[in-house]
């Protein structure tokens, strides 16, 4: 059996009263591509909050190669107003903040790209290096700690090369035209030495043959870097093409998965998804 | 060319020695240089001018170069007849009046020299790319040293310039928080008045100790310390309470962090004037008998230093988190930042400089009392980083040093009645310069707000791209 990256278990995200991701159970396997889709609203990008501890959940666990990163269960007000259809909690509580998890080697980007905007292409993802840093402040300051910081900046030009970008370094970020300023935070994400990536809708906004690249470089990383890939996409085309299983949510459940040819054909998914997409 | 270069730097080293050692060297020639000056023996004839020769010789023994000049001079101009003040004896009297400068201009011709020859000798081209700006440092440093001796260390300009240099310092310092680092505090006053109370408090003279805190038995302290070591130790006592205020604040929402030093800044000026500390605080009395400065070189090298350490660190990959914080905290969080921890560094460095410059104030003014750190202080203080622009920090030094010099210098003018013929001016009475500058302010604040500099840094490059225009051009337009 294939190693287990990421697992989800019975994750519940509740906001006041709405039940934002109800009782969802995933997983992703080692070298895998999955994709993650719903309508809008379905809660998708807030599961990836609960992944990477933005947010978290009201219940459930989340394991990342089988550690036990994030567990939790109604607290406080909540353990009268949940309202999520699993009502069987872990007994735990972990709770990791986002660094934590990306240093761990969860990295992502943002479905409303939030890159560093006073600052250039290059220091973009330059920043990214420094979660590895062995430097302090004194060593930093004084530039004691030479050998890292040209290994930092070496990393960050390479990153930038691998995405296309390199050419672009000094260019403010957010000068950047839409689809590289995506393709900016992919490098970005990748600087910080993941081994799974969340991606959130990477080709937003992106026209039919940005997106075909897109897909053709989402599979060369993968390759390259031996990472995992968890996305969540609208673009159909893009899901079909480079996933290896898909899971389809709506109002926070799970309503449908497996393969792509499987799910594409699921009267559940065509009702929920892909009739309101082709209507 | 290797070798001419060689020879130059040689020569300037030379030149340079010769001129600092002659300069440092003239204090002692100063008796023999008399004896020669009154090479017939007058002095010893004429009572009373045996007496001005000796008050030159006690202030010689005493120290104060400003009096052995003073009384040189009355020697000098008493018996201009009976005194022989030719030849040699006029090029050493001249070395003797310009030490300062001569030794500040040997000392440039120095660091030129060297740089010179480093440049020669240097294989990675470090040296030559450092030393231009080594250069105008260097020549600022003695510039001002010049100056001073020049004008007179009492004059208004010295006065801007040393109130300037400190206030400098602490704009940098909440330059670093506000502008770098995104966080709003409020709280610069207070770490200023630690910093100001901790130096005061622990380097009054012992043996003034007692008149100091007359209504204190003397105080609790009974030690002094060194200046620089004092200097430290205050930055240590703000950066330390800034450590304390950020363990429950940092972790909430940015907002907090300017309500809860805001408040800790009133409660610590209270605190401070509270009688039952009167023992170490001497309560609501002044501090006073602790080391000051006299030369505007010193505010100058210890602000110098400290700025120059906040652009290390902000060039350093931690500037580059804090400024990603600042950016975006969600992204920097994703990225791997630590969000408590590096805000709570930008705080506590903030807050080390703040109290460093609180005490380079108390120096400057001689006297240190808690009342005088108000709210105010740190909303001009405040001004002067928005002047010179958020995330810059050649703006915060330029614009200290205008701002200073407007609101001490001037407008000074307008404070002071003033008639065109027998037309009394209206308005024209103290306060009205208060007036003026809060208007100038506003106009400033309205019309650039995003203050001199926005959040670029003056640079070589910079000055060089705007001086030529068709050079210019092309890369950011
Ligand atoms: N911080 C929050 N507070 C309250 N409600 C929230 C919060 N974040 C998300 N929600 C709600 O949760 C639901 C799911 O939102 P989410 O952003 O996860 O959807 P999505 O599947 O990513 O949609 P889209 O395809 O539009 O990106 C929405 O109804 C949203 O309003
Ligand atoms: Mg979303």
């Amino acid at each position: 059996m294939a190693e287990r990256v990421l697992e989800l278990d019975r994750v519940t995200m509740q906001f006041g009263g709405v039940v934002a991701v109800d009782s969802l159970s995933m997983r992703v396997d080692r070298g895998e591509i999955v994709a993650l889709i719903g309508p809008n609203g379905a809660g998708k990008t807030t599961a990836f909050n609960c992944i990477t501890g933005v947010y978290t959940p009201t219940s459930g666990q989340v394991r990342y190669l089988g550690n036990l990163i994030i567990s939790n269960r109604p607290q406080g007000r909540m353990k009268e107003l949940y309202a999520g259809s699993d009502k069987a909690f872990p007994a735990e509580t972990v709770v990791n903040t986002p660094d934590r998890i990306t240093k761990m080697g969860i990295a992502r980007t943002f479905q409303n790209i939030r890159l560093f905007k006073t600052q250039t292409v290059f220091e973009n993802v330059l920043i990214a290096t420094h979660l590895h840093k062995t430097s302090n402040l004194f060593t930093a300051a004084f530039r004691l700690n030479y050998r890292e910081e040209q290994q930092m900046r070496r990393h960050a030009l390479e990153m930038l090369e691998v995405v296309g970008l390199a050419d672009l370094k000094d260019e403010k970020a957010t000068s950047l035209p839409y689809g590289k300023q995506r393709r900016l935070e992919i490098a970005r994400a990748l600087a910080t030495k993941p081994q799974l990536l969340l991606l959130d809708e990477p080709a937003a906004g992106m026209n039919p043959q940005e997106t075909d690249d897109l897909g053709r470089f989402i599979t060369g990383i993968k390759n390259q870097f031996g990472l995992t890939v968890f996305l969540i996409e609208h673009h159909m085309d893009l899901v079909m093409d480079i996933s290896d299983r898909v899971y389809v949510i709506d109002f926070g459940k799970l309503i449908a998965h497996g393969v792509p040819e499987e799910v594409q054909d699921n009267p559940d998914v065509i009702t929920a998804y892909l009739g309101v997409e082709e209507e | 060319m290797k070798t001419v270069k060689i020879i130059l730097a040689a020569l300037l080293i030379l030149c340079a020695a010769v001129l600092v050692i002659a300069a440092e060297s003239s204090k002692d020639k100063l008796p023999g240089l008399l004896e020669r000056m009154d090479a017939q023996g007058a002095a010893a004839q004429d009572t009373k001018m045996q007496k001005a020769k000796d008050r030159v010789l006690d202030a010689l023994a005493e120290g104060s170069r400003e009096k052995v000049l003073r009384s040189l001079e009355r020697y000098l101009d008493g018996w201009p007849d009976r005194l022989d003040t030719g030849g040699t004896v006029a090029r050493e009297l001249f070395v003797y009046r310009n030490r300062p400068s001569l030794t500040a201009a040997g000392l440039f011709l120095l660091l030129a020299g060297a740089l010179l020859l480093g440049a020669v000798f240097d294989r990675t081209g470090k040296i030559r790319k450092a030393a231009l700006p080594a250069l105008l440092i260097g020549l600022l440093y003695a510039g001002v040293y010049i100056l001073e001796s020049v004008v007179g260390s009492g004059t208004m300009l010295i006065t801007v310039l040393k109130k300037g240099a400190i206030y400098a310092l602490v704009a940098v310092a909440m330059n670093l928080l506000n502008g770098f680092t995104g966080l709003f505090s409020l709280g610069q006053a207070g770490f200023m008045l630690i910093g100001a109370y901790t130096f005061a408090i622990f380097t009054i003279e012992t043996q003034s100790r007692a008149q100091v805190y007359q209504y204190y038995d003397g105080g609790l302290v009974q030690f002094a310390l060194p200046t620089l070591a004092a200097l430290a130790l205050a930055g240590a006592a703000a950066a330390f309470f800034a450590f304390l205020i950020g363990l429950p604040v940092l972790r909430l929402k940015s907002d907090y962090l300017a309500i809860a030093t805001l408040g800790f800044a009133e409660i610590i000026r209270a605190v401070f004037q509270y009688d039952g500390l009167g023992p170490i605080t001497n309560g609501s009395n002044l501090l006073r008998k602790y080391p000051t400065f006299d030369t505007v070189l010193f505010p100058f090298l210890v602000a110098g230093a400290c700025v120059a350490f906040i652009a290390l660190v902000i060039h350093s990959t931690y500037g580059r988190s804090f400024k990603a914080i600042r950016d975006d905290e969600v992204a920097a969080e994703a990225m791997g930042i630590n969000l408590f921890r590096h805000k709570q560094l930008a705080f506590v460095i903030s807050s080390f400089f703040a109290g460093v410059g609180g005490a380079l104030l108390a120096m400057y003014q001689t006297t240190v009392q808690a009342a005088a750190f108000t709210s105010a202080m740190t909303y001009e203080i405040l001004l002067i980083v928005v002047i010179g622009g958020m995330g810059s920090l050649t703006g915060s030094v330029m614009a200290s040093f205008l701002f200073i010099a407007a609101s001490e210098w001037w407008l000074r003018f307008l404070d002071n009645e003033q008639a065109i013929g027998s037309f009394q001016l209206p308005l024209m009475r103290s306060g009205f310069r208060m007036v003026v500058f809060s208007v100038i302010i506003m106009a400033v604040v309205l019309f650039y707000r995003r203050g001199i500099m926005g959040d670029k840094e003056l640079s070589l490059k910079r000055i060089a791209r705007r001086l030529s225009p068709r050079k210019g051009g092309g890369a950011n337009g």
